[in-house]
């Protein structure tokens, strides 16, 4: 019964603040509203039993990595700066965007939706399903390859940034 | 979910809400009696006995003291932001278990408000939303000198919050489990400190920085920013600062304690008295510090955060794995 009310209080606050990153002038206010949607995230990963996730969204996305964009946000106090293109070029990108992510989710919709009629809750989770072992379990067996391959890309991506820093002062 | 589960819940969460709601003005007592000693001066001493009821009165000025909003300020942004580390300290404290079971009326129930199984991790995820009030804070008072230590402060979390992550995990590889109640229950003959005595360094050391105390408050540095973040702020809202950074002292000390100090364990005396004394020697720590070390100069905070505990913790993480590794 607590479910579904937790549901459409987290996809509402979700959308909300979803909307209020887009449509808000001030740069923090985006960042803060950020910080709302990926908390409405993590509260909808613990009510589908990711309670590792949702711990993991919070401490990564919402501790750390929006910590450092409010810090570049404020470090910059970014003012509107002169648009790269006219407005009306970027509504037309934006729907252009927006149709293909449209006809992306229709084609997921209409292809899955109707054959696969039971709803995900009816199935029995495995034991142990989203608990940090479980989680550590499949990542070092199952996904070794891609965790490692994304863990190579990130310390490059480092390594990148450093050499990227470093080269204004040389 | 039963009656006597809600009753049990409602009654652990209002005794530690006043608990630390009152044990505040007795630690900002403490703190100024002992540093006034140990300065050699004699501290409060005319409200009340033994100068106890100073704080109190310093809390009754707080509250009925004009409540500014500076003109430039975000208004909605500074209103929200001294709430902010307030909450999270709420939240994190509620994982911390500061005792065992006991039976009343033919229930068990754990003294501790809930036990997650991903405890440590929710700790780690209040403490650095936590820093969203600092930052927030010196960004809305709009003005030099509370930005400075707004960004001062998202640095020094974000490179602390490192290493404070990882040396917790050198114990989490010993115990696996993440739940605090379990890691305090696997203490009752050795308490991990001694196995894990670098890690307890490394922990408090960030433990200090991650509640802006000195010699780590470069965030309110006064010799350079005025009062650094919470320059802009009067009355309550000063006041929800202070209480966050005594409450978030709480729960640096209740995580050591649990993790390293073998929590409510102890010979002789109930469980919770242990914890107790074992939290008001952590306070006091954190006060003999106050009094002897001058604040660190920003450069050497962030090298020592970066060149030194986050090698030293990622080392000692290297070593207990192949030590549990091996043995196991």
């Amino acid at each position: 019964m607590l479910e579904p009310v937790l549901f459409a209080l987290f996809s509402v606050s979700a959308v909300v603040f979803a909307f209020n990153v887009v449509f808000r002038r001030n740069a923090v206010h985006c960042a803060l509203h950020l910080v709302g949607v990926l908390l409405s995230l993590s509260g909808m990963f613990v009510l589908l039993n990711a309670q590792f996730i949702a711990a993991i969204q919070i401490l990564i996305y919402a501790g750390a990595i929006m910590v450092l964009f409010l810090f570049v946000v404020m470090l910059l106090n970014v003012k509107g700066e002169a648009p790269l293109l006219t407005p009306g070029a970027w509504k037309g990108f934006g729907f252009f965007f927006a149709l293909i992510v449209f006809v992306e989710l229709l084609y997921i919709v209409l292809s899955q939706g109707g054959t696969e009629g039971t709803p995900a809750a009816a199935v029995p989770l495995p034991p142990g399903f989203g608990s940090p072992a479980e989680i550590g379990r499949i990542l070092y067996s199952t996904w070794l390859f891609p965790f490692e391959v994304t863990s190579i890309l990130l310390l490059i991506a480092v390594i990148g940034a450093v050499v990227l820093a470093k080269r204004k002062f040389a | 979910m039963d009656a006597t589960f809600l009753i049990a819940s409602a009654v652990k969460v209002l005794v530690v809400l006043g608990f630390v709601l009152l044990g505040v003005p007795l630690i900002v007592w403490m703190e100024r009696k002992v540093i006034g000693h140990m300065q050699d001066r004699i501290g409060p001493q005319r409200v009340g006995p033994f100068g106890l009821l100073q704080t109190i009165a310093d809390g009754i000025k707080l509250f009925f003291k004009e409540d500014i909003v500076p003109d430039g300020a975000d208004r909605v942004v500074f209103i929200i932001a001294p709430a902010l580390p307030v909450i999270t300290a709420f939240l994190a404290l509620a994982v911390i278990p500061f005792g065992d079971t006991v039976r009343v009326a033919g229930h068990d129930i754990p003294l501790q408000i809930t036990d997650v199984n991903i405890a440590v991790l929710w700790i780690l995820g209040t403490t650095s939303m936590g820093v969203y009030g600092i930052v927030l804070g010196g960004w809305a008072s709009n003005s030099k000198y509370p930005l400075l230590g707004g960004l001062r402060s998202s640095a020094q979390m974000i490179s602390y919050e490192l290493a404070q992550g990882i040396s917790l995990v050198s114990v989490i590889v010993m115990t696996g489990t993440l739940s605090l109640a379990s890691i305090v229950r696997q203490q009752e003959h050795l308490w991990f400190i001694v196995p894990q005595f670098f890690a307890f360094v490394i922990y408090i050391l960030c433990g200090i920085a991650e509640t802006n105390r000195a010699p780590f408050d470069l965030a309110e540095a006064e010799t350079e920013l005025v009062a650094g973040f919470h320059t802009e702020f009067s009355s309550m809202k000063f006041a929800l600062y202070f209480l966050a950074e005594y409450a978030n002292m709480m729960v640096v000390s209740g995580i050591a304690i649990s993790v390293f100090f073998g929590g409510w364990h102890g010979p002789f005396l109930p469980p919770v008295v242990w914890f107790l004394i074992k939290l008001s020697l952590f306070l006091f720590f954190y006060v003999w510090l106050r009094a002897t070390f001058p604040r660190l100069r920003y450069d050497q905070l962030m090298a020592f955060g970066w060149k030194v505990l986050l090698p030293a913790s990622l080392l000692n993480l290297t070593v207990t794995a192949l030590v549990v590794g091996l043995t196991a």
